[in-house]
């Protein structure tokens, strides 16, 4: 055995989780006034900041126009602080890139985009401070933000990773057990309907394991979707109360 | 080192019988503290501890008092004074206070402090050369650099060979093939018997060979003429992992212990085993423990130290003594059998009989119901009281394919009595299989289960496991297999003989039937004859087409006997080897070879099974030179060949010789071993004895732990059949294959542990006999094999194998006078492939190999060693029978042997009594105590099951003097 011991035998992890226990979720709707929708998200130690424009006219060139759907322009940074190291460059390298388009490809399949033809939405992600679990976490705040900015989705895109340890799996892992060396999977998940929007699953695994892991993310990310519902809700009616309806 | 310790907390959670609860006091709400600025580590988690005390101790709304152990004074003096409820004690405090009468763990405590107080005050000049760091180790084995491989240390010459066995693939060398000699103390750097090391391989130059001379005790060497070709010889850089277990050693007498100790309470205590060097140890109780065993456990061994350091850790008892030896030799082999917990007793179902158990209706519904349908019997030793299996056979309505029969096999179902973890199952697990020693054995399962519920006794209801077979009468092809728990009632409890008579068709009395009127008692006596002569009648074919396949099926009297001799339990061995035995042997190979069929193929990554590898051929090179001396060829390319050439090497002259071969055979022959079918490839779960592709143990639960793994899994396949999926999750691969090694390391260890009590037995035995004037003393030997100055004997009165010398220390030589009789003369020694010669002024005398020749045993003394038996040539001529005695009869020598037992046992026990009646005591308590103990008449079944068992498993053992290729073939076939 070498490294940390990711799940003792009582069945604790490293920061006192059970293997199926999330981190704590808080966010919050709305936490700028200039753009259309914006959300901030903490799930543990990990903070993000989603800002969402539009569904508005095609910036640029204009022959990313769809002429059926709405273009979404996805874009994810990582503040230079939010690291234990101080990051060189918050955007445009080859990881951020790639994540952007996992986002992209994550909202193209929620977004109800046949809605506005010809036209664009902008979703900008910030990693505010990382500590594992940052696509999941940039997936969660971009869904707040899109339902504050009132585009219409088929259901909350939820996100949440997976790993597997000694035979378990373990729910939404945090920066130590992601740099564990182990198998971590990454899923988004409308959970209404039980739809995958982006699986992503990095090292090996054991076919006999996968489908216990896909279980265990699934459960995960429903339980993050009860955290969105509430925290919806909530805005709502705060909202409500303040404009007296 | 800190791993290590882990590990050992992580063990004592794990297991539940040693009561250990953890508490992740960090992780709970209300007993979480965070740390202050500028706290140290040490103060905050002994603050941590003390808060969580503080909230356990409220949890319990102040009911119980709980105690707070550190060693930190400080500690103590700050947080006992807060008065919150909790006791902050030091360890010798609390034992102290609340355990006064415990003295024993208040001495452990001390041995301990003192040692961990005395490590800083060691010297500083270097004994031995570092250790290099792991890192370094690690690099340099993957590049081929070191070698890894456990530390083997020659046991006649612990201080200067060992070997280095080396373990993995990452041997890139690969000229190198064999061991690697560690040549002297500087050389094998610290290193214990068993630990994992990494070598370096010296230069050529420096290479030399392993000695084949015998040596008498721990003499020095001289010259090297003895030496073998050189061989790679390496030194010890680093420890990868130490073995070190609890050691038993002897506290030197007093007046060597004034010499030795020039500062404080150190001593130098000889350990039992001989491959383990002296352990340094310190201790206020020097004068007490004088001659009296104690064990030991290891601490460190630093560079600057010559011996290692330790602390006692118990005291065993005067050593010479019976129960010390007895204990001793457990102890040595790491086997712990402690009486069974009040928690294990009271997971047991009550049966008194007041209150006698009976069958469960809800039970009774689950089950197939055997108890009208089938006559069920057991052939068991007569007086055997844990009966595993009994038999069934009746013929069925023919069907489209001719005549069937439908043959069944009914196992003692522990399973549902010992539920998957409970604590008795865990114990159980830990002990693996039940411990047989020459004089008492100690059971893997409570009384309760192994000589009551379990067992399949005549005349009542058990639960049983069956395996059914749909037969064809005349084929024996199987046309449909039947597994599941039934309900049974054994009509018949018979033993070997009577059941061989009935087949004779002897005049017989069977117990059962003493009471019918005579002609219902003839109608039931034909039933069951008839049944028993079906099942012969099946058994013989059954047989038949295993040898086809080439089963090391070797029968024949001086097999059995020998054997048996071997194992000293002679005397409860029927004088002839009965059919009958072969017959339930044989049904339960087959059983076992369906369970084996069935579990792999419903669990193909996570079966318990049972393989035995092909022998390697270059072990049988001394069989063959060894046959060749007597113009016989041996054919090793298979195991049918073998059997076969074996068969064939008879000398009509001497029966001896083919035994001999045999016990030769036998000792070329690998070890049985279980795996897990994940571990292993397919190819290799050939069980070379049988010649079975796959076998398992499935017919002795309640002796072995590994048919209770294979019940459960034998239930699971059975409940997956049925659709419902298994109640508990298996064991996978790995854990399966953990246990497996864990019960072949436990087998091993039991199997040596009977070999050294047999051994303590005949040196007993002898103790008190004067070698000189008593004639008991000197008997006929068989040389079996030539060393440079020596040769190996084997005696076949006692069962006795051994090392005679042709040469002393002074350099003298055995030569033979005219009358036969032998004395030490100067001269010299000459040695052929199948002789030995000693050549002196007055003449020249041979020993030929398999030559009967006359010796005389005595036994060494040794204070801190065991003691061991010694023997001398008297006549290189057959040893002439005083009076009445008929030489090498096997019943004659059997006899010896059993008496042996029985001699020194009660020698023991007239010592014990009259030691009881000093004391004042009612002498009675002690034959009421011996009627009690487990050790009265250990069953002869499960004995000579066990003894074939075990035949297999340890090439030494098998030396030991007996059991031959038979008995590798016995055990194959009756480890039913």
């Amino acid at each position: 055995m070498a490294g940390l011991e990711l799940l003792s035998d009582q069945g604790y992890r490293l920061d006192g989780r059970k293997a199926a226990e999330l981190r704590k979720v808080q966010a919050r709707m709305g936490v700028f006034a200039q753009a259309d929708g914006s959300a901030y998200i903490e799930q543990g130690n990990t903070k993000a900041l989603a800002v969402v424009y539009g569904p508005h006219e095609v910036r640029g060139s204009r022959s990313k126009t769809l002429h059926d759907r709405a273009v979404i322009n996805c874009q994810y940074s990582m503040a230079t602080f939010s690291t234990a190291e101080r990051k060189r460059r918050p955007h445009g390298d080859r990881k951020s890139t790639e994540m952007s388009l996992h986002l992209k490809q994550t909202f193209e399949a929620a977004v109800l985009t046949n809605l506005y033809p010809r036209s664009q939405i902008d979703i900008y992600v910030k990693i505010l401070q990382s500590d594992g679990g940052n696509y999941s976490a940039c997936v969660n705040a971009a869904t707040l933000a899109v339902v504050d900015a009132g585009i219409p989705m088929r259901d909350y895109v939820c996100a949440c990773t997976a790993g597997f340890v000694d035979e378990t799996p373990l729910a939404d892992l945090c920066h130590a057990e992601e740099s564990g060396g182990g198998t971590s999977l990454a899923l988004a998940l409308l959970p209404r309907g039980g739809h995958i929007a982006l699986l992503q699953m990095d090292a090996r695994l054991h076919q006999d394991h996968l489908e216990t892991l896909m279980e265990a993310a699934m459960t995960a990310c429903k339980g993050v979707s009860k955290v969105l519902d509430e925290v919806v809700r909530q805005h709502l009616q705060e909202v409500s109360a303040l404009t007296g309806e | 080192m800190r791993q290590r310790q882990y590990n050992r907390l992580r063990s004592l959670l794990k297991d539940p019988r040693h009561h250990c609860i953890l508490f992740a006091n960090e992780f709970q709400e209300y007993s979480y503290c965070p740390r202050e600025k500028g706290e140290p580590q040490d103060k905050w988690q002994t603050r941590c501890v003390y808060h969580a005390a503080v909230w356990y101790h409220d949890h319990l709304a102040g009911l119980k008092p709980v105690v707070m152990i550190t060693e930190d004074q400080n500690a103590v003096a700050e947080y006992s004074s807060l008065n919150c409820g909790v006791y902050v004690l030091c360890t010798q405090e609390y034992l102290q206070t609340f355990w006064p009468e415990l003295q024993a763990a208040l001495e452990l405590y001390c041995s301990i402090a003192q040692s961990l107080q005395e490590k800083g005050s060691e010297g500083t000049e270097r004994e031995y050369t570092e250790h290099l760091p792991a890192e370094v180790l690690e690099a340099g084995i993957k590049s081929g650099r070191y070698i890894q491989g456990t530390l083997n240390v020659n046991k006649h010459r612990a201080q200067h060979e060992a070997f280095v066995r080396f373990e993995g693939s990452s041997n890139k060398s690969s000229e190198l093939n064999s061991d690697v000699l560690v040549c002297g103390g500087k050389n094998r750097n610290r290193a214990v018997h068993g630990d994992m090391v990494a070598v370096e391989l010296l230069p050529k130059g420096e290479w030399r060979g392993r000695t084949t001379a015998l040596t008498e005790g721990q003499g020095e060497e001289k010259g090297d003429e003895t030496q073998s070709q050189p061989m790679a010889t390496g030194r010890v850089v680093g420890i990868l992992q130490r073995n070190w277990r609890d050691y038993v050693v002897t506290f030197p007498p007093k007046e060597e212990t004034q010499s030795q100790s020039r500062n404080s309470q150190r001593i130098l205590a000889t350990p039992w085993d001989q491959r383990i060097p002296k352990i340094r140890i310190s201790t206020q109780q020097a004068d007490k423990l004088q001659d009296h065993r104690v064990i030991v456990r290891l601490d460190s061994w630093d560079s600057t130290s010559l011996y290692p350091n330790g602390h006692s850790v118990r005291v065993l008892g005067r050593a010479g003594e019976l129960e010390t030896e007895v204990q001793t030799i457990l102890i040595e082999n790491c086997i712990h059998v402690p009486p069974f917990s009040e928690a294990q007793l009271g997971e047991m179902p009550v049966s008194s009989p007041e209150s006698p158990w009976s069958v469960d209706p809800a039970e009774v519904i689950t089950r197939r119901d055997l108890r009208q349908t089938h006559l069920v019997f057991s052939v068991d030793p007569r007086g055997c009281e844990d009966v595993d299996d009994t038999l069934s056979i009746r013929s069925l309505p023919p069907g489209p394919r001719g005549e069937r029969l439908e043959l069944g096999v009914h196992i003692a179902d522990v399973t549902h009595f010992v539920k998957e973890g409970s604590l008795t199952d865990l114990e159980a697990r830990a002990r693996a299989t039940t411990y047989y020693l020459a004089d008492r054995r100690y059971d893997m399962l409570p009384a309760v289960l192994s000589a009551d519920l379990c067992s399949l006794l005549g005349g009542v209801d058990r639960y049983a496991m069956s395996v059914m077979w749909d037969l064809d009468a005349q084929t024996l092809a199987v046309n449909t297999v039947w597994y599941g728990r039934t309900l049974i009632q054994s009509s018949y409890q018979l033993y070997y003989e009577l059941a061989q008579a009935l087949l004779n068709g002897e005049e017989a009395e069977v117990p059962e039937l003493a009471q019918l009127p005579p002609g219902e008692r003839d109608a039931k006596l034909a039933q069951l004859t008839q049944a028993l002569e079906t099942l012969t009648h099946v058994a013989r074919q059954l047989r038949a087409q295993r040898d086809k396949g080439g089963a090391l099926e070797l029968e024949g009297v001086e097999v059995r006997a020998q054997l048996d001799e071997d194992r000293n339990i002679t005397a409860l061995v029927p004088r002839q080897p009965l059919e009958v035995h072969e017959t339930v042997a044989e049904c339960m190979i087959y059983a076992n070879h369906w369970v084996a069929r069935k579990i792999q193929e419903s669990f193909p990554q996570q079966a318990l099974l049972r393989h035995h590898p092909p022998p390697r051929q270059e072990f049988f090179n001394q069989l063959q030179d060894s046959a060749r001396a007597r113009g016989f060829t041996i054919d090793t390319r298979s195991n049918k060949a073998l059997a076969d050439s074996l068969d064939r090497a008879v000398d009509p002259r001497d029966p001896l010789v083919n035994r001999l071969l045999r016990v030769m055979a036998t000792m070329a022959m690998s070890n049985a071993l279980y795996f897990s079918t994940g571990a292993c490839p397919v190819d290799q779960y050939y069980h070379y004895g049988l010649a079975l592709d796959r076998y398992t143990h499935f017919t002795s639960p309640i002796r072995r732990y590994a048919d209770m793994i294979v019940h459960r899994l034998l239930t699971a396949a059975i409940a997956m059949e049925k659709g419902a999926g298994p109640a508990k999750a298996l064991a996978s691969n790995k854990e399966l294959e953990e246990v497996a090694q864990q019960i072949n390391n436990k087998n091993r260890a039991a199997q040596h542990a009977q070999k050294v009590s047999t051994e303590l037995f005949q040196c007993l035995y002898f103790r008190d006999k004067d070698p000189e004037t008593d004639e008991r003393c000197v008997a006929d030997a068989v040389i079996y094999t030539i060393r440079a100055n020596g040769m190996l004997v084997f005696i076949p009165q006692y069962g006795l194998k051994g090392a005679v010398y042709l040469k002393n220390r002074e350099g003298q030589v055995v030569s033979e006078r005219q009358d036969g009789g032998c004395d030490w003369q100067t001269g010299s020694l000459q040695r052929y492939l199948d002789h030995i010669t000693t050549t002196t002024a007055v003449g020249t005398s041979t020993f030929n190999l398999f030559q009967h020749i006359t010796v005389r045993i005595s036994v060494e003394p040794s204070r801190c060693h065991s003691d061991t038996i010694r023997l001398e040539v008297v006549s290189n001529r057959p040893h002439q029978a005083p009076e009445t005695q008929v030489q090498t009869s096997q019943p004659q020598g059997a006899r010896g042997r059993s008496q042996l037992v029985q001699e020194v046992v009660r020698q023991a026990e007239e010592a014990s009594q009259q030691a009881e009646e000093k004391r004042g005591r009612a002498s009675k308590l002690s034959t009421e105590e011996r009627e009690f103990r487990q050790s009265k008449c250990p069953n002869l079944y499960s004995l000579l099951e066990e003894v074939r068992e075990l035949a297999l498993l340890d090439l030494a053992a098998c030396g030991a003097g007996g059991g031959g290729l038979g008995a590798a073939a016995q055990a194959c076939a009756t480890s039913a």
